[in-house]
């Protein structure tokens, strides 16, 4: 067999690519990818052996980790830890997550038991992880759950969240996906999270008044905190030591950083970032830009649903980590928050079950209106739409942040002690 | 100071539904020291030598020189004492009438008491009863020592005495001391032997010839010696509402506990192991829990090791629910090995028992499934050993003709090597 070659250059192509990498001619079409083996991250949700690939990022499938393989799951990947809090007020979401979990805490299965070695001394019942299900409400305006979803055994997903009290006036949402198989991701995406929360919430330079100033200090402090994250994740990597030369810890990166009522975003990898408003009649928008093999798919001209349900459409091209591609500059877009609505920043175990933009404002209004009042809290909310994923199915990880912008329901409740991961 | 481990071999997968949790667990003693000598407790050692009528006089002669091998294998310092026993048991060696039933071992003391031997004469029957029930007696008079082990040398059946009265000797003796038996020649009972080392956390074997005798015993006592951490106790904690199906010991030999449990906690159940050489013992641990759903995991076990009231180490045995059959169906290899070893141990006794008592079908068809079995497992030495009992036609479909004219010492030898076990690396 021929490969096929650029029709510009003559250059060998790459199946899934959507320019040619030699003469970054622009195809019209774009190659199947039949060749699992260089397309598609394996179905087993192994990670390929990653590399680094010289000069602007061309998409690329040949070494692509995948945040969530579609296919067949990893032996590993067959149990879940226990059902999650269905009830959607925000005081048993938060009461759920505070309940204490250390050594010594009283059994959740059984009456009579404490945890004492990760499991129950009376009952045998494992112990949750708090790292499975962790929520964080910074301010009542903003708050976010990180779910483990049905079907893994680990939580590799994380949030974090900073916000001052009034509504619109400052917020960072940070959410990183690990990399499934990849070692300790899930220790490297919440150091990650954290590293770029305390970037990003410093005060951005005061008095920047017009619009623009805004937002290029609110890019470049994105692009400081997507720097924070992936020495983060370095340092994860060091630590990890010798299992990490194999398939070293990565995630993905998407934050959203408000300030005086406009929200830009940036992202690296497939975890999402949304601008829902309240009115129908307004328009809803996907702020980040997927670095995967759908979204390549999609920009040759494959259909949403197809391209996304294909195999290796989690396939991700770019991601934080030791041997994450040359360009980490994240993806970014601001949006003006002038009327009412939702900034939604989530992995992909969400958009899995609703991916595009204004089904997703769609599944938001009509969640709210089920929730009555309590719907405009943004931890029911996110709860809510994190019980819809794992309903769903909860394939993957989940994780929900949300900022609400326009009227908040606030929930009357004691001081909560935030899970702690 | 001991240093215990544990590990756990399992498939913690159960299928939708499933109750039943087994496990291999490897616990493994380093650093044990020798008998007596960590300070913690004194250690004693009686050696028992049959002098009943049917020893001979030359089996006398060996007796006493196995009895001189062990006593040189005594270390200094360790508590020490001899029985002769034929239809009662009777102190020799500290010289009854004396102030002390059991004196420490030094230079003089072997000295006097392999003299104190030249008495032993072949007379009298055979009550092993009484033998042990004069062993605790003299233990009893050195509390200090606490770390207690015997050897016994019979060569013929308890026919002076009921098998009532055998049974009350053993229970008695049962936590108060250890005790290897060894089996002289071809006229003793292996399941009666097999009954007073099993409940006594020893051995049974067989010596074919008496000039084996010597070996034997200094290889018993140098082992005895180097256990030097007493009293183990195996600990075993299941969920509340679950069920511990068996606990059995199944390496270096098979030997089932669970009628040995004893209460520690209403969820924790105690089984002596004796005292601990450096070594690994296997143990196989079946418990019963009620199913959970698919996905759901939970602990089935905590298995640990405990001295007195403290725990060495512990191992978790766990259960997942999983709808993978891929998962669910796979055997572990060890817990797979140890239950076919466990159902060939009970073929042989039960296949050897049906032919003593002339029920020749049922001893052909256990005998054939032992045959069948160790043929699967790969195990060489046994399928010999049934060789000499039965005609093999076919081993795999376990097809077997029982032989005429067998070798008695042929079949007792494969009695009493059904429940050793070798152990192959994973």
């Amino acid at each position: 067999m021929t490969a096929p070659t650029c029709p510009n250059c003559g250059a060998e192509r790459i199946p899934g690519a959507t320019f040619c990498e030699a003469c970054a001619f622009e195809f019209t079409d774009v190659l199947p990818d039949d060749t699992d083996a260089t397309t598609a991250g394996p179905p087993d949700g192994g990670v390929a052996p990653a590399q680094s690939f010289p000069g602007a990022v061309p998409v690329e499938a040949a070494a692509t980790p995948v945040t969530a393989p579609r296919g067949e799951e990893s032996p590993l990947d067959v149990g879940w830890t226990g059902p999650v809090a269905s009830d959607t007020g925000s005081d048993a979401a938060a009461n759920g997550a505070a309940a204490a979990t250390g050594e010594g805490a009283a059994c959740r299965q059984c009456s009579d038991g404490h945890y004492l070695d990760g499991y129950c001394d009376t009952c045998g019942a494992k112990q949750p992880d708090p790292r499975d299900h962790y929520i964080e409400e910074p301010a009542p305006w903003v708050a976010g759950v990180c779910d483990i979803g049905r079907r893994h055994r680990r939580n590799e997903d994380a949030l974090a969240l900073a916000a001052d009290t009034a509504s619109g006036s400052f917020a960072a949402l940070v959410v990183c996906d690990g990399v499934s198989n990849s070692t300790d991701s899930h220790v490297a995406s919440l150091a990650a999270v954290r590293a770029a929360r305390d970037v990003l919430r410093k005060p951005l330079p005061q008095g920047v008044g017009t619009k623009s100033s805004i937002v290029a200090a609110a890019e470049q402090r994105l692009a400081d905190a997507v720097a924070a994250a992936e020495e983060a994740v370095a340092i994860t990597t060091r630590e990890a030591g010798e299992e990490a030369v194999e398939s070293p810890p990565s995630c993905t990166f998407v934050a959203v950083l408000v300030a005086e009522d406009t929200a830009v975003s940036g992202n690296v990898g497939d975890s999402r970032a949304y601008w829902l408003p309240d009115a129908d009649t307004s328009s809803a928008l996907q702020l980040s830009v997927d670095d995967s093999f759908a979204a390549a798919q999609m920009n040759a001209g494959v259909p949403r649903k197809e391209a996304e349900s294909s195999t290796g459409a989690h396939a991700i091209t770019r991601w934080l980590g030791v041997d994450h591609p040359e360009d980490g500059a994240p993806h970014t877009r601001e949006v003006d928050l002038s009327e009412d609505g939702w900034v939604l920043v989530c992995s992909d175990g969400l958009w899995n079950y609703c991916s595009d933009a204004s089904d997703l404002q769609r599944l938001v209004h009509e969640t709210v209106e089920r929730l009555g009042d309590a719907g405009r809290n943004p931890l029911a909310l996110a709860q809510a739409l994190t019980d819809f994923a794992n309903e769903s199915g909860g394939a993957d990880n989940v994780t929900v942040a949300l900022a609400r912008v326009g009227e908040t329901h606030t929930v009357e409740a004691p001081e909560t002690t935030k899970g702690t991961p | 100071m001991a240093q215990f481990t544990a590990e756990i071999f399992q498939n913690e997968f159960l299928p939708d539904g499933g109750t039943d949790v087994h496990a291999i667990v490897r616990v493994t003693c380093r650093g044990a020291g020798q008998a007596g000598q960590t300070g913690l407790t004194d250690a004693a050692e009686i050696i028992i030598v049959d002098t009943s009528g049917s020893m001979g006089e030359s089996g006398i002669v060996q007796g006493r020189n196995a009895a001189t091998a062990a006593l040189n294998e005594i270390t200094d310092g360790t508590w020490f004492a001899v029985i002769a026993g034929n239809h009662v048991g009777t102190l020799v060696f500290p010289y009854p009438g004396g102030p002390q039933q059991m004196v420490r071992m030094d230079q003089s003391t072997r000295q006097a008491a392999i003299a104190s031997m030249q008495s032993f004469r072949a007379d009298g029957g055979t009550a092993m009863g009484t033998w042990l029930t004069k062993a605790r007696e003299v233990f009893a008079t050195v509390p200090q020592a606490s770390q207690r082990h015997a050897i016994l040398l019979t060569d013929g059946a308890n026919e002076h005495e009921t098998p009532d009265q055998l049974t009350r000797s053993i229970h008695d003796a049962t936590g108060v001391f250890q005790c290897d038996c060894r089996g002289l020649g071809d006229r003793w009972q292996v399941d009666e032997v097999r009954r007073i080392a099993s409940a006594l956390l020893g051995t049974v074997d067989l010596i074919p010839a008496p000039q084996a005798m010597a070996a034997e015993f200094q290889s018993l006592v140098r082992k005895s010696m180097a256990r030097g951490v007493a009293n183990v106790e195996l600990r075993v904690w299941t969920p509340q509402g679950a069920q511990t199906l068996f606990v059995k010991q199944v390496a270096p030999n098979l030997e089932d506990l669970t009628s040995r449990r004893t209460v520690v906690n209403p969820l924790t159940a105690g089984y002596p192991t004796g005292a601990w050489a450096d070594e690994s013992r296997d143990y196989h641990v079946a418990v019963r829990l009620s199913a959970k759903s698919v996905g759901q995991e939970q602990l089935a076990a905590r298995v640990q090791v405990a001295l007195g009231d403290e725990v060495q180490t512990q191992a978790l045995v766990k259960a997942t629910w999983s709808n993978d059959e891929a998962l669910t169906t796979r055997i572990d290899d060890q817990v797979a090995r140890y239950t076919g070893k466990a159902e060939l141990a009970q073929m042989i006794q039960d296949g050897l028992a049906a032919k003593a008592a002339g029920r020749d079908d049922d001893a052909t068809s256990k005998l054939g499934r032992a045959v069948q079995l160790a043929n699967e497992a790969g195990d060489q030495e046994m399928t010999s050993r049934l060789r000499k009992v039965v005609d093999i036609d076919n081993a795999e479909t376990g097809t077997v003709r029982l032989k005429k004219g067998v070798d008695r010492l042929d079949e007792m030898a494969l009695d009493t090597a059904s429940t050793k076990t070798t152990r192959v690396r994973k």
